[in-house]
């Protein structure tokens, strides 16, 4: 989305490192992420990419010897300072999952529970109508919408995972950030997830981990490779897949390595 | 013809040295068959090797003819070993007093004059000596040093032949390894089966005594009457004619059961709370370095036996209650159902918090991770995401308390009294269903009587309540097992 012809940046990460106890996991992180366009991570296993994903929303703090240093602007705002509200922050930027995470709670509990515990809905009626929209928006709603109330956990794996999206998507979020969000699908529900990522992107900005080539050129705009903790190249999918500036890029796209 | 035992105890005990004591020779022929059991392995297992040095193919590895020999070697003679010590007694027993048949003995007497006749030949024997008890006595010797030469002999030859039978089908192509995967299934199956047999054998010990028991007392009387006093029974006179009409108002459980549910719940008061709560800590909030040195300790409280509870509910808790009691004003009994409960519950808060850590750990990560990423503080997630997934487990541990609590006993008898009063006022002392057997069965008591079978009949109730609680316990386990992954 262009705002006066000018792109607008939603993330900003500059200098970011993060470690893991002694050892290094990220090294010097910068990426710009634009708003409203899906950015898809790639590189190889264990390159860093879902470590710098869940810098954006501080899930890092679970871990306890994990230490992240350096810059994430959100709007212009560090996330890492002290001052931010983590609880804000993660109602601002949803996540989903690589399994389908779904709690064992029922279809409309999974989705009411965010805007339960931020206080969005004054009224049962309001709080239907969230978890209508949130399944709507996530393309399950048809399928769902006579068992509301039979548990999550008995859907199946694809439609477990629209329903972690519809559960992401349920506080407004303003940005989503995947974590491989297809790699426990089969190809026709892999299909539908890809289908829904687009049509998200209009509301929310969308950051995707994806260890498939062709589902990052399918459904980002923005693409970044990463390799061994470094971002080594990063620019519009299209540039990154036909006309990659560094041979590892080009190496790891065509199947080369990774 | 009057002799003090003393006299001639030497003879017979230096006589009874000449051979190897009846146990140690035991001792010796065990360890022997042990041996030979490891030895023959070796054996089994070289000759498998000096096959395989031929360069035939064997089917089994090489120690699979080690075992198959060891088990043919060991197992038969001890087997016969097992047999020999259960019924040897019995048939030289048979043979002493076979003198004696006809001769127009009672049992009892038949069996003191073999007691008589044993402790001469250990020369243990203080009393009167006849010329009959000293013959049997030699007899007895005589009997006692020809079975254990043949029980040698026949265990050795039993050695011999099992062994040099199995050493000598060890071949290329014999099997070995299915008989002793079949052998070691077989002492599985066996080692189940035990336990079961076991349950069994308490259940149908309780049942024969139970029903005798609610032949004379009824079963409306017992489950209703709501007045407990077994002493009543103590004063009948044996040999009057059994009157079911006194016993009436004398067997009623109701208050040993409120008792017993009443104390429970006082101890499951303390326990739940700070059981859960720690171990809620220990899951969530405590550092790798507290939980490591924290948990143990809670643990140590399981290990402390049920007795030095007791004692400090006796002595510490209870005196303590009633002096605070009494500063307000309030009547406090020293053996209150309070002090009693309060310590039970002490002793079952590991069990519950140490379950429930272990469920509250178990519950996958990514729940943890899905709800903080939704923005949901840590005790947003442990009160609507993860306390609710481990509440099977949780359930599962507050009923395995329950059940303790139910079937503790030390603590009742020492610390709450043994009078069953009806009340649910935790400042007086009341009493259980297993303080109330412990009571009926110390000390004398008669079998048949009413009065001893009322313990059986307490018993059969107690097992009935766990059983209940165990089976729900499982239900609900069971039934919520699966609800996330």
């Amino acid at each position: 989305m262009k705002k006066n012809g000018v792109k607008m940046i939603k993330i900003s990460s500059k200098n970011v490192d993060v470690f893991y106890g002694k050892k290094q996991a990220l090294f010097n992180i910068n990426l710009d992420i634009e708003e409203n366009q899906v950015t898809a991570l790639i590189g190889p296993s264990g390159c860093g990419k879902s470590t710098f994903l869940r810098c954006l929303n501080r899930m890092n703090d679970v871990i306890d010897i994990c230490r992240v240093k350096g810059q994430i602007m959100i709007n212009d705002f560090d996330i890492n300072d002290k001052s931010c509200d983590v609880v804000r922050l993660r109602e601002k930027i949803g996540m989903v999952f690589q399994k389908p995470n779904p709690f064992p709670k029922t279809i409309y509990e999974n989705i009411s529970y965010g805007p339960t515990i931020h206080g969005m809905a004054q009224s049962k009626n309001e709080m239907d109508e969230i978890v209508e929209t949130s399944l709507k928006k996530a393309a399950l709603w048809e399928e769902v919408q006579d068992r509301l109330h039979e548990p999550g956990t008995g859907l199946s794996g694809g439609q477990q995972q629209r329903l972690c999206i519809a559960r992401a998507i349920s506080v407004k979020p303003e940005v989503i950030l995947m974590d491989e969000p297809c790699s426990a699908l089969d190809p026709i529900a892999t299909a539908q997830i890809e289908e829904l990522i687009d049509e998200l992107k209009k509301d929310h900005t969308i950051i995707i981990v994806t260890h498939s080539m062709a589902q990052a050129a399918r459904v980002s705009q923005n693409t970044g490779f990463f390799h061994l903790g470094e971002l080594i190249e990063h620019g519009s999918t299209d540039k990154i897949f036909k006309n990659p500036e560094n041979k590892k890029t080009q190496d790891y796209i065509t199947g080369r390595f990774g | 013809m009057k002799k003090k035992g003393s006299f001639l105890a030497p003879f017979f005990y230096k006589q009874s040295k000449v051979l190897f004591s009846g146990d140690s020779l035991n001792l010796i022929l065990f360890t022997f068959i042990v041996l030979l059991g490891f030895t023959s392995y070796y054996f089994g297992r070289k000759k498998a090797y000096r096959i395989q040095y031929t360069k035939k193919r064997l089917t089994a590895l090489p120690q699979f003819y080690g075992y198959y020999l060891a088990i043919w070697c060991a197992i038969p003679a001890f087997i016969i070993f097992s047999l020999w010590a259960i019924f040897e007694p019995t048939i030289v027993k048979l043979l002493i007093l076979s003198d004696y048949s006809n001769q127009g003995y009672l049992d009892n007497e038949l069996n003191l004059i073999y007691e008589k006749t044993k402790s001469l030949s250990r020369g243990q024997f203080t009393g009167e000596i006849t010329p009959f008890i000293e013959a049997s006595a030699k007899k007895y010797l005589n009997l006692r040093s020809i079975a254990q030469s043949s029980k040698v002999v026949i265990v050795l030859s039993a050695i011999i032949a099992s062994g040099a039978y199995a050493y000598k089908r060890i071949s290329s192509n014999s099997r070995t390894r299915e008989p002793v995967e079949k052998f070691l299934k077989a002492v599985l199956f066996t080692a189940s089966l035990a336990a079961i047999l076991t349950t069994v054998g308490i259940i149908f010990s309780l049942i024969f005594q139970t029903i005798d028991f609610f032949k004379v007392i009824p079963l409306f009387d017992f489950v209703f009457g709501t007045h407990w006093y077994p002493a009543k029974a103590f004063v009948r006179d044996s040999s009057e004619a059994l009157d079911p009409s006194m016993y009436s108002d004398t067997f009623g459980a109701v208050p040993i059961f409120a008792g017993t549910f009443f104390i429970a719940f006082i101890a499951m008061c303390v326990a739940i709370p700070i059981g859960l709560m720690s171990g809620i800590y220990l899951a969530e909030y405590a550092s790798i370095k507290v939980r490591q040195y924290a948990k143990p300790l809670i643990e140590i409280l399981a290990g402390i036996p049920t007795v030095v509870y007791g004692f400090f509910a006796a002595l510490t808790v209870g005196p303590f209650l009633k002096e605070i009691g009494n500063s307000m004003g309030l009547d406090v009994s020293a053996e209150s159902a309070l002090a009693a409960g309060g310590v039970m519950g002490i002793m079952i808060i590991p069990f519950i918090s140490s379950l429930s850590d272990d469920v509250i750990t178990s519950v996958p990560q990514s729940l943890r991770d899905g709800s903080y990423a939704m923005g949901a503080t840590k005790s947003e997630t442990i009160k609507k995401v993860i306390f609710p997934a481990a509440l099977p487990g949780i359930v599962g541990s507050i009923l395995l308390g329950v059940s303790r609590a139910i079937g503790e006993t030390m603590i009742v008898v020492m610390a709450s009294g043994l009078a069953a009063n009806l009340t649910l006022n935790p400042l007086e002392s009341t009493s259980t269903i297993t303080a109330q057997i412990v009571v009926i069965l110390i000390g004398d008591q008669a079998f048949g009587d009413p009065k001893t079978q009322a313990a059986f009949a307490l018993g059969m109730s107690l097992f009935l309540v766990t059983l209940c609680l165990n089976i729900v316990a499982l239900r609900v386990v069971k039934k919520y097992r699966e609800k996330y992954e």
